[in-house]
């Protein structure tokens, strides 16, 4: 807490059922950094996520948010400290109207006044969804869907922002859209954890990144580091 | 304008009011109004037996579109508010009876019955929820929803044999709650008793629906229904919600049971019907859609009541039921159904 550290991840033993996904695992974040999790399909990225914002029990290992420990604590109770989570598979609210949808992601904060100046922020990074705000969340494009993921998870104003795989799916011009927003989230000195299979544009974009292969953290360091690692080039920039 | 372009335009118009929900709606609303002027008395009876339809239907809509549970305990909760309300209202009877002149008891009458049923339900509901669905559902989600449907029947068959020998198989009822003259609504007759419960069945819905769309607890227990997960990334507790939607569909179907306690007295299978005719209701709607299963009592009341008034009181679960299957066949998700898809196939 004292040295600014809003996530500590450490040694961390997650999985399904039979299945143990994730072995050892430690990382961390920082005040005001911007940080990614990087790895190939089925590496573990969704299932350290997963088990940060409470929705799976970690086997072993702690998990520790601006010093408080939260692993195994209920998904609901980490989102209420201030951690927000945008999950890969969005889960909005279909039959809401995007305005709603805002609404109920703001559901823990009790004062009217700021709810109404964060959607105004949303808003702002999101014009198109001030412009869909009385659509039904389930009649958005895919890209607009995004968004009004990544809006409701700012609706609480968490201290933390968890995203997972934001570009997955979208166009080359709404992946630029959505990198943007999430720089200017920065910018207003959100903290985010950023898991991506978009390495280049990532690691461009972030202070530090860890690569998580088959489970494991294989390889961690600052964006310009990784950039010139020759493992990242050569397993993940095709160079 | 060539006659094509007034073609192109007029499909999708004919294509919304062409539909089966609006040819049904159409129907309905078409003999109210000619029942209206033929037979009034089937109008007024409709809406004040589709009211209570609507709080019973309501509740269970919401439960199953919350929690996934399919209550087939709902009818007791009718039951429990019928004998809850006989039971507070007696004594009050028994003192107008000895003392005509309590000019207030008299007004206030089955009101603290209602309400007393109101909180009992609301706590039968919390207590089911906390004693039988919480502790299953944390064991496993498997087969949920048809757990859940053996869970809730085994409940309605205890309850019904433990009314049966602690209180007895006697009619615990009123002939009416106010003995006063009826009113006229639109020219017809209408005791008193009877539009006290369409007004209150009328007041209650509003105030549900209001609740649901407008504030933050509806919207937290509409975000469950839609998304468990994403509700749980909002910051809702799940198990709060779960706790407040069964105590609000209880308490719905103990008032339905307590306001209608001039017209079905308190006996142990009291809550079938009102049960059958709740499930019919939420069928015809289509599953867990609450403002459908509102609208979709009304359409149920009104096909009891002509079934009732042109055929024979024998037949007022036989007659609706074909028109449901009928209309299942044409909208197998019902008449409001879509949003909700997906429940069964988990
Ligand atoms: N619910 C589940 N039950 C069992 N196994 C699972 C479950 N979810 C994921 N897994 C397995 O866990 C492993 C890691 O999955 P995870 O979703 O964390 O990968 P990922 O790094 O996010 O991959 P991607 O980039 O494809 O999203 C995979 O082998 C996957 O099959
Ligand atoms: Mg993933």
């Amino acid at each position: 807490m004292t040295n600014g550290r809003v996530l500590d991840v450490a040694h961390v033993e997650a999985g399904y059922d039979l299945l143990q996904v994730l072995w050892d695992v430690s990382l961390h974040v920082d005040e005001g950094e911007f940080v990614a999790l990087l790895g190939p399909n089925g590496a573990g990225k969704t299932t350290t996520l997963r088990t940060i914002a409470g929705f799976l029990q970690p086997l072993d290992g702690d998990i520790s948010f601006r010093g408080t420990p939260i692993g195994g604590r209920p998904a609901h109770t980490v989102s209420r400290m201030g951690l927000g989570y945008v999950s890969e598979s969005l889960n909005l609210f279909p039959a809401m109207t995007v305005r709603e949808n805002l609404q109920v992601g703001a559901n823990s904060v009790r004062n009217k006044a700021q709810v109404a100046s964060t959607m105004e922020l949303v808003f702002q990074l999101f014009p198109r969804l001030l412009e869909r705000r009385d659509q039904l969340a389930g009649t958005l494009s895919g890209g607009e869907r995004k968004m009004l993921a990544i809006g409701r998870g700012l609706m609480a104003s968490p201290s933390l922002l968890l995203v997972d795989e934001p570009s997955l799916g979208l166009a080359p011009m709404a992946t630029v859209a959505t990198f943007d927003a999430l720089k200017a989230l920065r910018e207003r000195g959100v903290t985010i954890l950023l898991v991506e299979q978009n390495v280049n544009t990532t690691l461009h974009l972030v202070d530090r990144a860890y690569v998580l292969e088959q489970g494991r953290i294989v390889l961690e360091g600052t964006g310009e580091d990784l950039l010139s690692n020759p493992h990242v080039q050569a397993a993940y920039l095709g160079i | 304008m060539t006659s094509a372009a007034t073609n192109l335009r007029s499909v999708p118009l004919a294509r919304r009011f062409l539909n089966f929900t609006w040819l049904t709606l159409g129907l309905a609303a078409a003999i109210l109004v000619f029942e209206a002027f033929a037979q009034p008395s089937i109008v007024v009876t409709t809406l004040v037996t589709g009211g209570m339809w609507a709080l019973m239907a309501a509740g269970l809509a919401m439960v199953f579109g919350v929690m996934n549970i399919p209550n087939f305990a709902h009818g007791e909760l009718f039951l429990l508010g019928s004998f809850t309300a006989f039971t507070v209202y007696s004594p009050i009877r028994e003192a107008l009876l000895n003392d005509p002149s309590l000019t207030w008891l008299k007004i206030l009458g089955p009101f603290p019955g209602m309400v007393v049923a109101l909180v009992v339900g609301a706590i039968a509901g919390v207590l089911l929820e906390a004693v039988l669905f919480r502790p299953l559902r944390r064991r496993s989600r498997e087969q949920w929803v048809m757990n859940t449907f053996l869970l809730t029947a085994g409940v309605s068959v205890v309850v019904i044999n433990s009314y049966r020998l602690t209180i007895g198989n006697d009619f615990h009822g009123v002939p009416a709650y106010w003995d006063v003259p009826p009113i006229s609504l639109f020219g017809v007759p209408i005791s008193v008793d009877r539009a006290m419960v369409l007004v209150i069945a009328l007041v209650t819905i509003t105030l549900f629906a209001l609740f649901l769309q407008r504030t933050g607890l509806g919207r937290a227990i509409r975000a469950v229904s839609q998304d468990e997960t994403g509700a749980q990334m909002a910051g809702i507790d799940l198990n709060r919600i779960f706790i407040l939607t069964m105590g609000i569909s209880c308490a719905l179907a103990a008032l339905a049971g307590a306001s209608l306690l001039f017209l079905f007295p308190a006996y142990p299978d009291v809550g079938l019907q009102p049960l059958y005719t709740a499930w019919f209701v939420v069928i015809l709607a289509g599953l867990g859609n609450i403002p459908g299963a509102v609208i979709g009592a009304f359409i149920v009341a009104l096909l009891q009541n002509l079934t009732i008034f042109y055929i024979q009181v024998g037949w007022v679960d036989v007659l609706p039921t074909v028109f449901i299957i009928l209309i299942l066949l044409f909208k197998p998700s019902g008449l409001f159904g879509s949003a909700v898809k997906g429940v069964w196939e988990q």
